[in-house]
């Protein structure tokens, strides 16, 4: 699998804010990839440092494996780009601004830009600043759907949307994508697990993990020890071994390596004999909250 | 090109209010600027409250024009649609620069053609100059607002880019003058202005090039600053003498500058004065001589150098001075310089040296074209075209030359004439130029009206047959020393006159 995206010790300062620290994030080809983290975090300067709208301070991006400084127009024929604060020409009605951006792209395709404005119900005669703000992300995403781009982005682009439209608008890129590579950010990470194939975690500029969901998802365990000898505390905890509690004769923590005959044997190995270990599979949330609060709490 | 034309093409459907605008107030300017070529004729067509208006909305329509073509795709920022989309800078740019061609420049040629066709001067001829004023309007009422337009997003931002460097000259200007103004070089002046064109036009080009190809605004914003820097303080500080120098080079092949001398007017020595004047300070007057030019040329003395020089070897400079008296005829001409009234007393008994050189312009290939009275306009090479005519009572006479593209670059003066009889009134001496004159070889001058006039009259109580145009070219800039020896300063003081109560 080929990278569509890569970031290399990707860092961006305003003056002496750091937002991006030394970032490094691979998305491949044909991947649904959610960029999420809270707002701060640092994904959209992410994504305009890929898509050339802002310029790194150190460290480069890539994008189809050409540093993002240097991305041609014939570069962006392959890219669909829709983010909630996209600027759009207010003036032009929705048709005029699909035949617009027709030229532009050399695949775009009529019959799809019909079905896309039918499937957004996208009214063709009214102007872009009349639209409501779910409209005006369904006519950027229309327009950034019709020519079947390799690449779609999606920055926030369910920010301030009804529950109703973004359903609308995954189906839309999901239905359209062919097989695309997607790269979607969010700062809420019930909008993109259900259709993520790979996730990364980006907090105050640094990218906290970045793996396909299912390894996530396997690795993350809630373990709960009753133990025999409740005196028994180890020295240390392992590093993986995050959110340890430990009262009277239970012991709680979070194994981010999970691996059923290897934590046993630590348990074993930490506390001696126990009454009962019980694994717990996590839902995504709470390994996101696990990972914020230990990520906070080491720096 | 393809690109650039669809961007072009959606640039027009957006703006096409904008652009009526635009041509709206170019066509009353073609019309308001046609009829007043009959005002000598019908003087209800002069609307010179018509014609002002126009000459103040018509860069207004243009700015206004350049500003939303320009942040129609408005390049600082990182969230506009167009920049994540297949966009050419060089298709977006050259969409830029052929909207404004389309709807600025060429309807200006085209009025600037109509106005001066009007006019009755001959296109073909002025064709240069037709070309040339547009590039200057280019220069700076186009491409400056472009390139600021193009640091900007919206008018707000670009009013007050235009703004700023405004008021700090304004308050340069109130505090210290000569660095905004700059002192005028004369004839030569044109060698300043067009430093600033220089500066401003490859400073907004550049500007434009570098926002379109990499849109960081940071840096084309430094550069703006610069630029702007940089073409004052040039303009404050180029030397007359440099400017001097550039016009010698452009005409140096003209004359036999070896055959001019200028000497001290030995024998008008009662000319020489020394004057103490309050402040400490002593004029010293010096006459001189310009002998050796050519037949049927005169020479207008511009500036000089000169060096006073004690026996024990005090000295006193009076660097590059520009005449006051700059452009007046002769081959007499008086030196005046200012010195220290320590460095009089100190010197006035001894025997000076005293060493310089005279900055002057040769005129020659004086040309005289009659104009009849009538309604007839009479071409007048190097000047355009004259018409002469009689007022109701025949006591009043009017003589009006219309020149394309910049003021004539020769000197001008004009006369009135007696049927068949001397001249009966020489409104201005045919040696004393009209006006001052520029050297500039450039066909046009900076302006938006493309013709400049010049008008005269005569109220002689008789018949007059005809009017004359006499013109004079500058051939040569040409730079002389001169020496002399044994000069007592204190046997030429004079002492001012005491007021009277």
């Amino acid at each position: 699998m080929t990278n569509i995206l890569r970031t290399i010790d990707l860092s961006k300062r305003f003056h002496k804010t750091v937002v991006l620290d030394h970032l490094n994030m691979i998305v491949p080809e044909h991947s649904v990839y959610g960029l999420v983290g809270p707002n701060g975090a640092g994904k959209t300067t992410t994504i305009k440092i890929l898509m050339n709208a802002r310029q790194p301070t150190e460290g480069m991006a890539e994008v189809f494996g050409r540093d993002s400084r240097r991305l041609s127009p014939e570069d962006f024929t392959q890219i669909g780009y829709v983010s909630e604060n996209q600027q759009m020409p207010e003036w032009m009605t929705v048709e005029y601004f699909m035949n617009y951006l027709k030229p532009f792209y050399p695949d775009w395709d009529v019959v799809r830009a019909q079905e896309l404005l039918r499937l957004f119900e996208l009214p063709p005669d009214r102007k872009i600043r009349n639209l409501s703000h779910g409209m005006r992300m369904k006519a950027a995403l229309a327009s950034s759907l019709a020519y079947r781009p390799r690449l779609i982005v999606l920055d926030e682009p369910f920010t301030g949307l009804d529950a109703l439209v973004r359903d609308e608008l995954i189906e839309g890129v999901l239905e359209c994508a062919d097989g695309a590579t997607i790269l979607i950010s969010s700062h809420d990470l019930s909008e993109v697990e259900s259709f993520a194939s790979h996730i990364g975690y980006l907090d105050r500029g640094r990218l906290q993990f970045s793996e396909e969901m299912t390894s996530l998802v396997d690795r993350f365990r809630e373990i709960e020890i009753t133990l025999a000898n409740p005196s028994q505390s180890p020295v240390s905890w392992p590093a993986a071994w995050l959110k340890p509690e430990q009262s009277a004769a239970v012991v709680r923590f979070v194994d981010t390596q999970f691996d059923q005959e290897r934590t046993i044997a630590e348990v074993h190995r930490l506390f001696g004999n126990t009454h009962q270990i019980s694994v717990n599979p996590m839902p995504l949330r709470a390994i996101f909250v696990t990972l914020a609060k230990a990520g906070r709490k080491a720096a | 090109m393809r690109q650039a034309l669809h961007i072009f093409k959606k640039d027009v459907r957006h703006l096409w209010f904008e652009i009526a605008v635009a041509i709206t107030v170019v066509g009353a300017f073609t019309f308001t600027g046609a009829r007043r070529a009959l005002w000598l004729v019908d003087p209800g067509t002069n609307r010179t409250a018509a014609w002002t208006l126009v000459m103040i909305l018509l860069p207004l329509a243009w700015w206004t024009l350049i500003a939303r073509v320009i942040h129609d795709e408005a390049l600082p920022g990182d969230s506009q649609f167009w920049i994540t989309r297949p966009y050419s800078w060089k298709s977006l740019l050259g969409a830029k620069v052929l909207f404004i061609l389309a709807f600025i420049s060429i309807p200006m040629l085209l009025a600037d053609g109509v106005i001066v066709r009007a006019y009755g001067l001959p296109l073909g001829a002025e064709m240069r100059g037709l070309l040339w004023s547009q590039v200057l309007i280019a220069i700076v009422f186009i491409v400056p607002i472009a390139a600021l337009s193009a640091l900007t997003t919206g008018f707000v931002q670009l009013i007050f880019a235009i703004l700023t460097p405004c008021v700090i000259a304004l308050g340069v200007a109130i505090v210290a003058p000569e660095i905004v103004l700059g002192g005028f070089l004369g004839g030569s002046d044109w060698v300043k202005t067009y430093y600033a064109y220089l500066v401003i036009s490859v400073a907004a080009s550049a500007i434009l090039v570098w926002q379109y190809s990499t849109r960081r605004t940071a840096v084309g914003r430094f550069l703006a600053v610069a630029a702007g820097i940089l073409a004052v303080l040039g303009m404050a500080l180029i030397p007359w003498s440099v400017a001097f120098g550039i016009q010698s080079w452009l005409s140096k092949d003209r004359v036999d500058q070896s055959v001019v001398h200028v000497d001290f007017d030995s024998s008008n020595r009662w000319l020489t004065r020394v004057v103490i004047e309050g402040g400490d300070r002593v004029r010293i007057e010096l006459p001189f001589d310009i002998t050796g030019l050519p037949p049927n040329m005169m020479a207008s003395p511009e500036g000089f150098s000169v060096r006073l020089q004690g026996p024990d070897g005090t000295m006193w400079r009076a660097d590059q001075l520009l005449l006051r008296n700059a452009g007046k005829m002769g081959q007499k001409f008086s030196l005046e310089a200012t010195v220290d009234g320590a460095f009089y007393r100190k010197i006035k008994d001894e025997p000076l040296k005293v060493r310089g050189s005279l900055y002057m312009t040769l005129f020659g290939n004086r040309q005289t074209v009659r104009v009849p009275f009538g309604d007839r306009s009479v071409p007048v090479p190097r000047v355009g075209v004259c018409s002469a005519s009689g007022g109701a009572h025949r006591q009043s006479y009017f003589l009006i030359c219309s020149s394309a593209f910049r003021f004539p670059p020769v000197l001008v003066s004009y006369s009135f004439i007696q049927s068949a009889k001397e001249a009966v009134q020489d409104v201005w001496s045919s040696t004393e130029p009209r006006r001052p004159i520029s050297y500039s070889p450039f066909p046009a001058e900076l302006g938006i009206s493309p013709v400049s006039q010049d008008f005269t009259f005569s109220t002689v109580p008789v018949p007059l047959s005809e009017a004359r145009v006499d013109t004079v070219e500058p051939l040569a800039h040409i730079r002389q020393n001169f020496e002399i020896d044994n000069l007592r300063l204190g046997d030429f003081e004079v002492r001012p006159m005491p007021v009277s109560p």
